[in-house]
């Protein structure tokens, strides 16, 4: 593996595609300092880089046309330098303590012995779509595929915690990986969950995606999956858990990944949050995946309209579309339910009659009620986007 | 001739077989990146900091910034993620950012 990966038609594709995304996005793509390369790392395909150490990998947006989002697709996203890239599943043990009746240190086939849980759940990156933000933020420059719908098998954590038996005066259960600062004065990624809930039913210690074991980028040999909930607390190859009758005071939580405490986790742009809480429900999203960006369409020929909708774990009530910029909304056909964490697939068939510019807009609705802003909801760290997104397409 | 380079075949795929099953350990080895910063007074300096926590797709990935937003990450890196930059140094970065990846502002 080494740098001739990175093909220069590759490159030229994705650079391309940016300018697209930029010109429908409103702003020049001279604004964009940095052109998208492709790279592949191991056991993943051309997946866009964003960064090589730590790794962060976002999917090409046309994988989404799919259900399933295939295990070598899935986007990438590591935060400190030292990520894992050997384990020796005989070695490999997952240690529980702190607060517990017992010590735990299992190994892969023990947590096998547990009940096996499967479902399908959106894992998608709290940064989704950060470089869209206006003002623009810092931090790892998303478009929209840190996000992606796969199929998770493992163990209830709840069955774990309650094997090792929570103590009386629980508050917190922290979750640490096998990743490893560069220095020791760079704080190690460890999350936390407040117990309640850790110990939701849905919660699991997965080892398959799809059927096969993680991939090493997505957190082999096993990792936390917080179904509706954003992926930083989705703790790749998990090495301890352990269970707090203090709060969590790591860096992890207590400063990084947090959001306004206002009730549209959003302030004013450009301005900063009076107080603020960790980040956690996904909020309601959807996307138009095809035709993309730009695309040309054919006048008077049939186009169905196909995109993906999900909530923080809450499914989708229905989705409404519109080709016309948002003068008029139409209702859409939902795909297969796949449960309340997948994501929904919807469809519109579309004839345009008439040739020019259009402006198609998709806009989701959960079962709660919660839906989409038209307007971008701004705060610092380019957390929560999920506004109703604008694809331009042409008829000719 | 033919069965030998068969018979050659079937003991290749054998012994690989057989060489998975004794690794016990899964490994993964990341391609070498190489990321050129905008050439410009600071930049050796820049690239010699940084560089020991992350790759210089950080900088490179991000939206031009005013002075002002670079000055913020600068600290944050140093006093929020443990990066041992000298005072002096961070200036250096910090004019070198906000030349090279600045608004101007």
């Amino acid at each position: 593996m080494g740098p001739a990966n990175f093909s220069r038609r590759n490159f030229l594709k994705a650079a391309g595609a940016v300018s697209a995304m930029a010109a429908v996005h409103g702003f020049p793509a001279e604004l964009l300092a940095y052109e998208r390369r492709m790279a592949r790392f191991p056991e993943k395909t051309d997946l866009i880089l964003l960064t090589s150490r730590p790794p962060q990998l976002e999917t090409p947006l046309s994988y989404f046309k799919e259900m399933i989002t295939p295990n070598e697709a899935l986007f990438v996203r590591w935060h400190i330098a030292n990520v894992p890239t050997s384990v020796d599943v005989n070695e490999w043990r997952l240690k529980v303590g702190g607060n517990t009746e017992k010590e735990l240190a299992l190994s892969i086939d023990d947590l096998k012995k547990f009940e096996k849980v499967t479902f399908t759940a959106v894992i998608q990156c709290s940064g989704n779509g950060r470089s869209l933000f206006e003002p623009r933020v810092a931090g790892g420059q998303w478009k929209d595929g840190a996000m992606g719908n796969v199929t998770w098998t493992g163990a209830r954590l709840k069955d774990v915690l309650n094997s090792a038996g929570l103590k009386t005066g629980t508050v917190d259960v922290s979750f640490n990986g096998l990743d490893k600062p560069p220095l020791p004065t760079v704080p190690d990624f460890v999350k936390s969950l407040p117990v309640d809930n850790a110990l939701e039913e849905d919660i699991i210690v997965a080892y398959e995606m799809n059927g096969k074991p993680l991939t090493m980028l997505n957190g082999f040999p096993a990792r936390l999956i917080v179904p509706g909930w954003y992926a930083t607390y989705w703790v790749k190859s998990l090495s301890d858990i352990t269970v707090l009758s203090k709060p969590f005071e790591g860096f992890w939580v207590k400063s990084a990944y947090r959001i306004p405490d206002t009730d549209c986790g959003c302030v004013p742009p450009g301005t900063s949050p009076k107080k603020t809480i960790p980040i956690n429900r996904m909020t309601t999203r959807s996307l138009i995946i095809d035709p993309s960006a730009s695309s040309e369409l054919t006048l008077n020929k049939p186009a169905t309209i196909m995109g993906v909708a999900f909530s923080g774990g809450r499914g989708i009530q229905d989705v409404i579309v519109s080709v016309d910029g948002g003068k008029r909304w139409e209702e859409t056909r939902l795909g297969e339910d796949e449960g309340k964490y997948s994501w929904r697939q919807f469809f519109y068939e579309w004839r345009p009659t008439k040739p020019g510019k259009y402006t198609l807009m998709a806009r989701a609705t959960d079962t709660i009620g919660e839906s989409q802003p038209y307007e971008g909801l701004w705060n610092p760290a380019g957390f929560l986007r999920n506004k109703v997104e604008k694809t331009e397409v042409i008829v000719k | 001739m033919k069965k030998f380079i068969i018979l050659l075949i079937i003991l290749t795929i054998a012994g690989f077989a057989y060489a998975q099953s004794k690794e016990a350990a899964h490994s993964i080895v990341l391609p070498a990146v190489k990321t050129d910063l905008a050439a410009g007074e600071g930049m050796d300096t820049t690239e010699k900091y940084c560089s020991i926590c992350h790759s210089l797709d950080y900088i490179t990935m991000q939206p031009k910034f005013p002075k002002a937003t670079w000055t913020v990450e600068v600290n944050k890196m140093i006093k929020v993620m443990g990066a041992p930059i000298p005072e002096a140094d961070a200036k250096v970065i910090i004019d070198y950012l906000a030349a090279q990846y600045g608004t101007g502002g």
